[in-house]
């Protein structure tokens, strides 16, 4: 086709893109996600059925509070790797401090047990399922994301799709603690960590092959 | 056509204005011509990458933002086109035009920081911006450029000394 044609027919009917265009989408992918991961639980694997005396818990906000800073930071991270002349900033580093903090709470929370208790606080009692669960509430909200790509253009595409990994595990960590039952900051950091890494890393292997355009 | 008149164009097109949208792709179609010509002449067909490109601008427009400059926007997309298509295709570069490539890669950059200097050259009184461009960018030495300019060469150096710390004064103290 010539060009000159070409160029006419991309103009033709041609509507305004908003200028939040891309941040809408990204939302919009973001809450479809959510409520589908939010159903995923309700329907399988149910609430916590103590979650109102749970809330009332100074660690279940902590557990939040560390996937919703971590999915926060990721999504940042999200938004600049669509752009195709991404640079990734300085503030990276930020991502450690969510994980600094909840050290540092940990390692309190230990100094108060008996060290006889540390290794039941440690492995609770979803160890063995936890990061597997976050992974899979995590899917849906990849999904979205990747949906939300589709009007982007990342070029690097395999650090794209572990910024996306990255962030729908830490949003699929923050819905999870709606099930979990689990209360200390030492299983939080290990466990929650490891299925929010396993989501990024898959993102890692699967960005190359779905992000392309 | 310069930055600020791509940029006018893509925000514009943006808002919704056809005409504006097809102007900057006009416009956009013999740089990219050019960019495809100079790096992958004889193992791609240029044309083509030049129109899916064109394409890839118009479907990832809103990966745009238009407080960011917009041609490094334009050549990452480009750039991405080149290595996609080198990709699909298996093809290799050859190692002997590795060099070619590498050196025509910096090119962009080069004319920027060029257009920089002269931007700023051109705050400074005249004498002491041609002694810097002579002696400092053009490669001349001291002696040759006070020869030409009919200057004495402690007077270049002189100058070339009182322009360039007018420059980083200018520089380390913001604008």
């Amino acid at each position: 086709m010539d060009t000159d044609a070409l160029i006419d027919q991309l103009a033709h009917n041609l509507q305004p893109t908003p200028r939040h265009a891309a941040d809408w989408r990204m939302a919009i992918g973001l809450l479809a996600g959510g409520l589908a991961t939010l159903a995923l639980i309700v329907l399988t694997i149910g609430l916590n059925p103590a979650l109102d005396q749970v809330v009332r818990h100074y660690a279940f906000w902590v557990k939040w509070a560390y996937a919703l800073s971590l999915g926060v930071l990721s999504l940042g991270l999200v938004r600049t790797l669509g752009r195709p002349d991404a640079r990734l900033h300085r503030s990276l580093w930020l991502l450690a401090l969510p994980v600094a903090v909840l050290a540092a709470i940990g390692t309190v929370e230990m100094a108060r047990v008996p060290p006889s208790h540390w290794l039941a606080m440690w492995l609770g009692d979803s160890w063995l399922i936890c990061p597997w669960l976050i992974l899979a509430l995590s899917m849906p909200l990849f999904i979205g994301l990747l949906w939300s790509f589709r009007r982007m253009a990342p070029t690097r595409l395999g650090l794209a799709g572990a910024a996306a990994g990255l962030a729908s595990g830490a949003l699929g960590a923050m819905i999870y603690c709606l099930h979990c039952p689990e209360m200390s900051a030492i299983f939080v950091l290990t466990w929650y960590t490891l299925g929010i890494l396993m989501a990024a890393g898959i993102g890692a292997l699967l960005g190359p092959r779905l992000l392309r355009w | 056509m310069r930055e600020e008149e791509l940029r006018t164009l893509m925000v514009r097109g943006l808002a919704g204005d056809a005409r504006a949208h097809a102007a900057l792709l006009r416009a956009i179609a013999p740089l990219l011509q050019a960019f495809y010509r100079r790096r992958c002449a004889g193992h791609a067909d240029v044309e083509d990458l030049v129109q899916e490109t064109l394409i890839a601008i118009h479907e990832k427009r809103a990966s745009y933002d238009g407080l960011r400059p917009f041609t490094p926007w334009l050549y990452a997309i480009a750039r991405y086109k080149m290595i996609d298509q080198f990709r699909r295709r298996r093809q290799t570069c050859d190692i002997a035009e590795l060099d070619h490539i590498l050196a025509e890669e910096g090119f962009e950059d080069l004319v920027g920081a060029r257009l920089d200097m002269t931007r700023l050259l051109a705050t400074l009184p005249a004498k002491q911006a041609e002694a810097i461009r002579q002696t400092k960018l053009e490669g001349h030495s001291v002696a040759d450029h006070a020869d030409a300019a009919g200057l004495g060469e402690s007077d270049v150096k002189v100058s070339v000394h009182r322009g360039l710390k007018a420059l980083a004064a200018r520089l380390t103290g913001g604008r």
